[in-house]
C-alpha cells in the first residue's frame, strides 16, 4: 500500500515539475546493454549481471547515477518486489560505491516467475528520489 | 468386407481422435516455454565447490559407508539409512522422522541434492554437508558427538583407510581435532549423497519432444497428463513456486499447512531456520567452507530475516513426488490427492496476514483433481520408490593406497 502511494506521488511530481527535466545530466556509461531511467532529479543508467536475468539464479545490479543539479550520488539502495504477491527479495543485496557515482549490488536474486518491480533509491546531499522500472521474468 | 469396413472407419476414428487430442491441447508459444524451462533432465553433473572431496571416489565409498553404519550414533543402531531407506524413495514413509525420539518434520527425499541452496524443510543448512552434520549432532536422531565419530575411525580399519584415501590424512592425525574429523565425515556423506539422481521420466520424454518439435513424440503423453500440465502451469499457478528442473523454486513459502507440532510446539519454519543456518558454526560463511572465496555463500551472507519467515517451508521437489508420500513438512497429508484437496480448499485465514499473498482457494473440478495426478504420476522414474542401492566402488583400499 506504501509502495503504491509513493508511485502515484512521484508519477505526480514529475507532472508537476516537468520544465525541470531540461536540466540534463549524463551518467558515466557502464556498456551498451545499459537502459536508461529518468526521474525528476536523478538520471540513471543500469544493468544486470550476468545478462539476460535468469529466475532463481544470484545477479549483480551495475548502476551509473547522475544528479540534475550537478550533486554528487552519495546513496544508492536497490530492491525488487513483486506487487502482484505482496512480497520482495529473499536476499537483501551488499552495495559498493566506486565514489564517482557507479554502484554495483550484489547479492539479488529474483525466485519466482512475473513481474517484479525493481526501485533504485537515489540520494544526494540536495535531493532524495525512487525511481522504478518493472521487470517481466519467464 | 463389412468387419473390414468398420475396422477403417474405427482406425479412421481413432486417427481423427488423436488428431483432435492434438488440436485440443494445443500449448502457447509462452506454454510451451513454460514446459522446456523443466528441463533437461538429467542436469549436468557439478562438484560442490565448498566440499574439497565433492566427486572424489574415495569420498563417495567412505560416505557410502558411514550413511549405512550405526556405529556414527553411540547407542550403535541408529544410522543415516534409518530414516533414508532406499526402498522407500531415500525416505522412511512416516508422517515425522523418528530416530532416538520423535522429530517434529517429516523425513526428507534424498536426490538431486546439488540442485538446492538450502537444506532440510526450515534451510537450517547452506550446504550439503552441512546439512549432513545436523542429524548426527542432535539429540533426537544419532545423538553423537564428534569425539565419537572420530573413534568410530579408529576401531575400522577400513573406514580409516578410505578416509585417508579421501583427505590425504588419517582420522587420528595430530594436526586435526575431533571437530575437523566430524566436518570431514560429513563432506564425505555429501559426497555420496550426490550420487542420488533420480532418473529420466514420461514427462522429460514429453519435454525432449517439444523441445525438438517432434509431434508424433510428444503425442505419446497421455492426454490426461498434458491437461493437468495446463492446470499446473496455468490456473493453478503452481508453477510459481514449483519451477526449474527439479520443480523447485528452493526457498520458503506458507501453505496454510499449521504450525503446531505433534507436541504442541509452534514451528517456525524459515524464520527458525534463518536463525540457526547464520549463527552455525558450520555455515558456509565459516572457515570450513573450502571454496576460499566465498562465492559459494552469497546465499548465505545476503539472507534477511523478516516476519513473514514465520511459518514458511521450503518448496519440495516434484520428482518422484508419486512415491514419496506422506507430504508437506509435517506428514499432515497423506496422499497426492489430499494435497490437492487441501490447496482447491485452501483455507486463506492460516496464512501469514503479512505473507505473501499468492494462494487462494483453487476450487479444482474432479476432472481437474485427476487431470494433474496423472501429470504428477509422470514424474514418476522407472525405478519408483525402490531406489537403485549404492554401488560399492569394489575396491581394496588397502591394496591401492
Amino acid at each position: 500500500m506504501i509502495g503504491q502511494r509513493c508511485a502515484v506521488t512521484a508519477t505526480v511530481a514529475l507532472l508537476l515539475f516537468a520544465p525541470s527535466l531540461a536540466m540534463a545530466c549524463e551518467p558515466m556509461p557502464i556498456g551498451k546493454d545499459a537502459a536508461r531511467i529518468d526521474g525528476q532529479n536523478f538520471v540513471l543508467v543500469w544493468r544486470v549481471e550476468p545478462a539476460p536475468l535468469r529466475l532463481g539464479e544470484f545477479f549483480a545490479v551495475l548502476v551509473s547515477a547522475c544528479e540534475r543539479s550537478a550533486q554528487r550520488v552519495s546513496r544508492l539502495k536497490i530492491d525488487a518486489t513483486m506487487p502482484a504477491h505482496n512480497h520482495g527479495m529473499n536476499y537483501l543485496p551488499t552495495i559498493s560505491a566506486d565514489g564517482s557515482g557507479t554502484f554495483t549490488a550484489r547479492g539479488l536474486l529474483l525466485h519466482m516467475p512475473g513481474r517484479w518491480e525493481f526501485a533504485f533509491d537515489v540520494a544526494s546531499e540536495a535531493a532524495r528520489e525512487q525511481l522504478r522500472v518493472n521487470v517481466d521474468l519467464k | 468386407m463389412r468387419f473390414a469396413i468398420v475396422i477403417r472407419v474405427l482406425c479412421a476414428a481413432a486417427f481423427a481422435g488423436a488428431m483432435t487430442a492434438l488440436a485440443e491441447t494445443p500449448l502457447a508459444p509462452e506454454d510451451v516455454q513454460r514446459v522446456l524451462s523443466f528441463g533437461p533432465w538429467p542436469p549436468a553433473p557439478t562438484v560442490d565447490p565448498g566440499n574439497r572431496v565433492s566427486g572424489n571416489p574415495a569420498a563417495i565409498e567412505l560416505g557410502r559407508l558411514l550413511f549405512f553404519d550405526a556405529r556414527l550414533s553411540p547407542v550403535g543402531y541408529i544410522a543415516c539409512v534409518t530414516c533414508h531407506q532406499p526402498d522407500r524413495a531415500w525416505g522412511d514413509g512416516k508422517a515425522r522422522a523418528h530416530g532416538l525420539a520423535d522429530v517434529d518434520r517429516n523425513t526428507p527425499m534424498l536426490a538431486n541434492l546439488r540442485l538446492p541452496r538450502w537444506f532440510g524443510w526450515s534451510g537450517a543448512s547452506d550446504s550439503l554437508w552441512m546439512a549432513s552434520l545436523r542429524p548426527i549432532l542432535d539429540s533426537r536422531e544419532l545423538d553423537s558427538t564428534p569425539a565419537h565419530v572420530r573413534h568410530v575411525y579408529v576401531r575400522d580399519p577400513d573406514l580409516a583407510c578410505w578416509y585417508r584415501r579421501a583427505f590425504g590424512r588419517t582420522a587420528d592425525d595430530p594436526r586435526d581435532n575431533d571437530t575437523t574429523v566430524l566436518v570431514n565425515s560429513g563432506k564425505a556423506l555429501a559426497a555420496f549423497q550426490e550420487t542420488l539422481v533420480s532418473g529420466r521420466t514420461p514427462f522429460d520424454d514429453y519435454r525432449d519432444a517439444l523441445a525438438r518439435g517432434d509431434r508424433a513424440a510428444a503425442a505419446k503423453y497421455p492426454d490426461s497428463a498434458a491437461r493437468g500440465l495446463g492446470v499446473f502451469i496455468g490456473r493453478g499457478n503452481c508453477v510459481l513456486c514449483h519451477s526449474g528442473p527439479n520443480f523447485s523454486n528452493a526457498e520458503f513459502h506458507s501453505t496454510g499447512i499449521g504450525h503446531f507440532t505433534a507436541r504442541g510446539r509452534a514451528d517456525g519454519g524459515r524464520f527458525e531456520g534463518i536463525e540457526a543456518v547464520t549463527t552455525n558454526a558450520f555455515n558456509l560463511l565459516s572457515k570450513f567452507n573450502d571454496d576460499a572465496s566465498r562465492a559459494n555463500a552469497t546465499h548465505t551472507r545476503n539472507v534477511v530475516l523478516a516476519p513473514r519467515n514465520w511459518g514458511e517451508f521450503r518448496t519440495p521437489s516434484l520428482r518422484n513426488v508419486a512415491v514419496t508420500a506422506p507430504y508437506m513438512h509435517n506428514g499432515g497429508l497423506a496422499t497426492l490427492r489430499e494435497v490437492l484437496q487441501h490447496y482447491s480448499e485452501l483455507d486463506e485465514e492460516r496464512l501469514h496476514a503479512d505473507g505473501e499473498k499468492l494462494l487462494r482457494a483453487l476450487k479444482f473440478s474432479d476432472a481437474e483433481t485427476e487431470d494433474l495426478l496423472a501429470f504428477l504420476n509422470t514424474l514418476t522414474d522407472k525405478h519408483g520408490a525402490d531406489r537403485p542401492r549404492p554401488v560399492p566402488l569394489y575396491v581394496d583400499c588397502d591394496a591401492t593406497f
